[in-house]
């Protein structure tokens, strides 16, 4: 019987299939909303409002002319696509969403003491395939791509490790699911005893919060961090020569980071998917999609920064902030 | 070139590239280091259709030479040809192609705003532009009956008439456009992601620009006075009170300042003109068959990109016998490329879209022997020979 649990839930749900559909619904969400907030309307036809609009656009792409150019290193630019696609979905298993033999639990498809630093080291391994991809595609613009993606990584991986680490010391775990039963745990304890020292982890919370949303802008390639696409100065950049079938991997890979993403802005600052009344699943839902409305909202209102400002930038200000951060958390957690 | 050096072609096909053109850049990592531009992938040969064609039906050839200066082109064509016939255009009239151009004028700065934004990045500031671009796209279409190439000039008058009780309303429209203008340039002076991207990005200072003859916004952001309208005023211009705008900025957020600072002034303009356009004709009849005496006339104006010149040379038939156009671009193209160089790749499209490019109106043909490499183009007595070969088979 515990075989076919866990192949359900590596399949079927929470897995494999609940997270593709969901990150479709993720792109629908996003796009959505930076269409209403620039004043159009968005994907509108497919669908209840065009919700299956990247579902279409996924077959769509699946039917394409699927080239390989011939200055391209084919092996690896053949292979790199699928890394893409998998390592975040393999991340997202270690995200607690739901359990499916307890309708009040969350317990992840996989879980162990030190899944916080695999996900962090997977997300990091993306990258590189990310560069591989771009490096191997035998184009300019894709190695320039290539080029300021590495480039960008060494801008926001040092914040995103250290921000990642403030929880992970207050619950005295490195374990995601262990971090969200802190939460809970501390916030029921907060709710019956109101005190200042709550207050306070709250707040550098909050701002640990707010570093490790920029730094998943980057990791995302959204605005205003999206230097390693740059329609208009690199045509896409490392993405460039991906077409066909390999560019849908790409996209949906693209949307399993973001679920990604938000699932891990949920996990370490917002409580999981625990909330009151609903199952698991459903507050995992709100809080991701919000996680998603700010991502995307954040992308609509800067223009695209150059290579060399985010990096400088991310030294000047997001590592020194998240120094900082770790710090307040150290001294709190030898408070509380 | 080093080893650390390598060369990326932009164009001619590009996204940051409204229309075929090709440079090519030497770059060191991020930063460029050399520029060759290539004009000539969208030669149409306008000017020798024109020798073909009498001046009613040249009028509408003029009009396509470009889809955002349509007007700027007529006006500058009828313009030519009315002083080699020697045609005295009504009162009237003069008026109603002045608020056209500076219509005109509104559309394709607030386009060029638009573009820029999506260069660096800012859909959304795109997106809002070119909504409120709607409102000058309407007036125009109210005018004249189209949202791009307008039709209004023709030799000696102007084809349609504005009417009177429209007037209140295209205040309105104005007042709402002159409004949105502010709000942009409140906008691209105070977001930093915006200053950024444009503060010092693309720098010309004042003498080299002189040096590399540059026109129009392109020369007025580096600080050279040099609008058309102020320095060789036609039509109504030296009665129109208006501002001569130039900045000395010379870098990228001098080129916005320059076209949202000039938009509020053609806005000023609109209104001065329906607050002050007199009753009377507007039309001179003008023959299509009708023969231009002998002679030849240049008429200057000052399109949105800058100097557009037009020069007719009449052998009094009824078609031109040689009609050359300069457009603003063509100028532009050196300084474009002094200031790509040393900038980063990412300023490119910016740059690149800061001198609102029109390559298709800029274009020019030169003949290359690859084997003895030597170029060279022809004078318009061999095209002349040419064409007349080529009728007799």
């Amino acid at each position: 019987m515990s075989v076919v649990t866990t192949l359900i839930e590596a399949l079927v749900f929470p897995g494999l299939l609940f997270v593709l559909t969901y990150s479709l619904y993720a792109q629908w969400v996003s796009r959505k909303l930076a269409a209403r907030l620039q004043n159009r309307v968005g994907p509108l036809h497919t669908g209840w409002n065009g919700i299956l609009q990247p579902l279409a656009d996924f077959i769509k792409l699946l039917v394409k002319e699927d080239i390989t150019p011939s200055a391209a290193n084919k092996p690896v630019f053949n292979t790199t696509p699928l890394f893409i696609f998998a390592l975040p979905l393999a991340a997202t298993f270690l995200m607690p969403i739901q359990s499916i033999t307890n309708l009040w639990g969350w317990d992840p498809v996989a879980s162990f003491e030190g899944d916080l630093i695999m996900v962090l080291f997977l997300m990091s391994i993306t990258v590189l395939a990310i560069f591989l991809a771009g490096w191997s595609s035998g184009n300019l613009f894709g190695a320039v791509g290539a080029t300021r993606v590495a480039f960008m990584m060494l801008a926001y991986e040092i914040p995103l490790g250290l921000v990642a680490i403030g929880p992970a010391i207050l619950a005295r775990s490195l374990s995601i699911s262990k971090i969200v039963d802190w939460e809970v745990a501390s916030i029921g304890a907060f709710l019956a005893t109101p005190n200042i020292w709550g207050i306070l982890t709250a707040v550098v919370l909050f701002i640990g919060f707010a570093i490790y949303t920029v730094c998943l802008l980057a990791e995302l390639e959204m605005r205003p961090f999206d230097m390693s696409e740059a329609e208009t100065e690199i045509v896409h950049g490392w993405q460039v020569e991906y077409s066909g079938k390999k560019l849908a991997l790409l996209n949906a890979g693209h949307d399993v980071k973001m679920v990604l993403a938000a699932a891990l802005l949920t996990s370490l600052f917002l409580g999981g998917p625990a909330g009151p009344v609903l199952p698991p699943v459903v507050w995992f839902v709100l809080k991701t999609t919000f996680c998603v409305f700010i991502l995307s909202n954040m992308s609509v209102l800067f223009a695209r920064f150059r290579i060399d400002q985010l990096v400088t930038g991310a030294w000047r200000y997001l590592v020194p902030l998240a120094v900082l951060q770790v710090m307040a958390v150290v001294a709190l957690s030898g408070v509380i | 070139m080093s080893d650390r050096q390598f060369v990326i072609p932009i164009g001619p096909q590009h996204p940051a590239l409204k229309e075929p053109e090709s440079f090519y850049f030497t770059v060191d990592g991020e930063v460029v280091v050399d520029v060759e531009p290539r004009i000539g992938y969208n030669h149409r040969g306008i000017e020798k259709a024109m020798e073909a064609r009498n001046y009613i039906q040249n009028l509408y050839i003029t009009e396509r030479v470009c889809g955002i200066c349509s007007n700027a082109h007529q006006t500058a064509y009828a313009g030519s040809v009315e002083e080699v016939a020697g045609i005295e255009i009504p009162e009237r009239a003069k008026y109603i192609l002045v608020f056209m151009h500076e219509l005109e004028r509104i559309h394709s700065h607030l386009l060029w705003l638009g573009v820029a934004a999506h260069e660096i990045g800012f859909d959304t500031l795109f997106y809002y532009i070119w909504r409120d671009r709607e409102i000058v796209m309407d007036l125009l279409e109210e005018v004249s009956g189209n949202r791009c190439n307008y039709a209004m000039p023709t030799i000696g008058s102007v084809r349609r008439d504005l009417a009177k009780d429209n007037f209140p309303r295209w205040h309105k429209m104005l007042d709402t456009l002159a409004e949105r203008t502010n709000y942009y340039i409140k906008v691209a002076s105070t977001e930093q992601t915006i200053l950024d991207r444009a503060v010092g990005v693309g720098y010309l200072g004042k003498e080299d620009m002189i040096k590399l003859s540059g026109s129009g916004p392109n020369a007025r952001c580096s600080g050279v006075p040099c609008d058309t309208r102020k320095t060789a005023p036609y039509l109504l211009y030296d009665e129109i009170p208006f501002e001569h705008i130039y900045v000395n900025n010379g870098d990228v957020l001098g080129q916005v300042l320059v076209r949202v600072l000039e938009t509020l002034e053609a806005v000023k303009i609109c209104k001065w003109v329906l607050d002050n356009i007199p009753e009377g004709e507007i039309t001179v009849k003008f023959n299509p068959m009708q023969k231009v005496p002998e002679g030849e006339a240049v008429y200057i104006v000052e399109a949105q990109r800058g100097e557009l010149i037009h020069y007719t040379i009449s052998d009094g038939k009824n078609m031109p016998y040689r009609h050359k156009i300069r457009a603003p671009t063509l100028g532009n193209i050196p300084s474009l490329v002094e200031r790509l160089k040393g900038g980063y790749i990412a300023d490119i499209p910016i740059v690149l879209a800061g001198i609102d490019p029109c390559f298709s109106c800029t274009d020019r043909m030169v003949f290359h022997d690859e084997g003895k490499d030597k170029t060279w183009s022809w004078d318009e007595g061999q095209l002349h020979k040419y064409r007349l070969e080529w009728y007799k088979k």
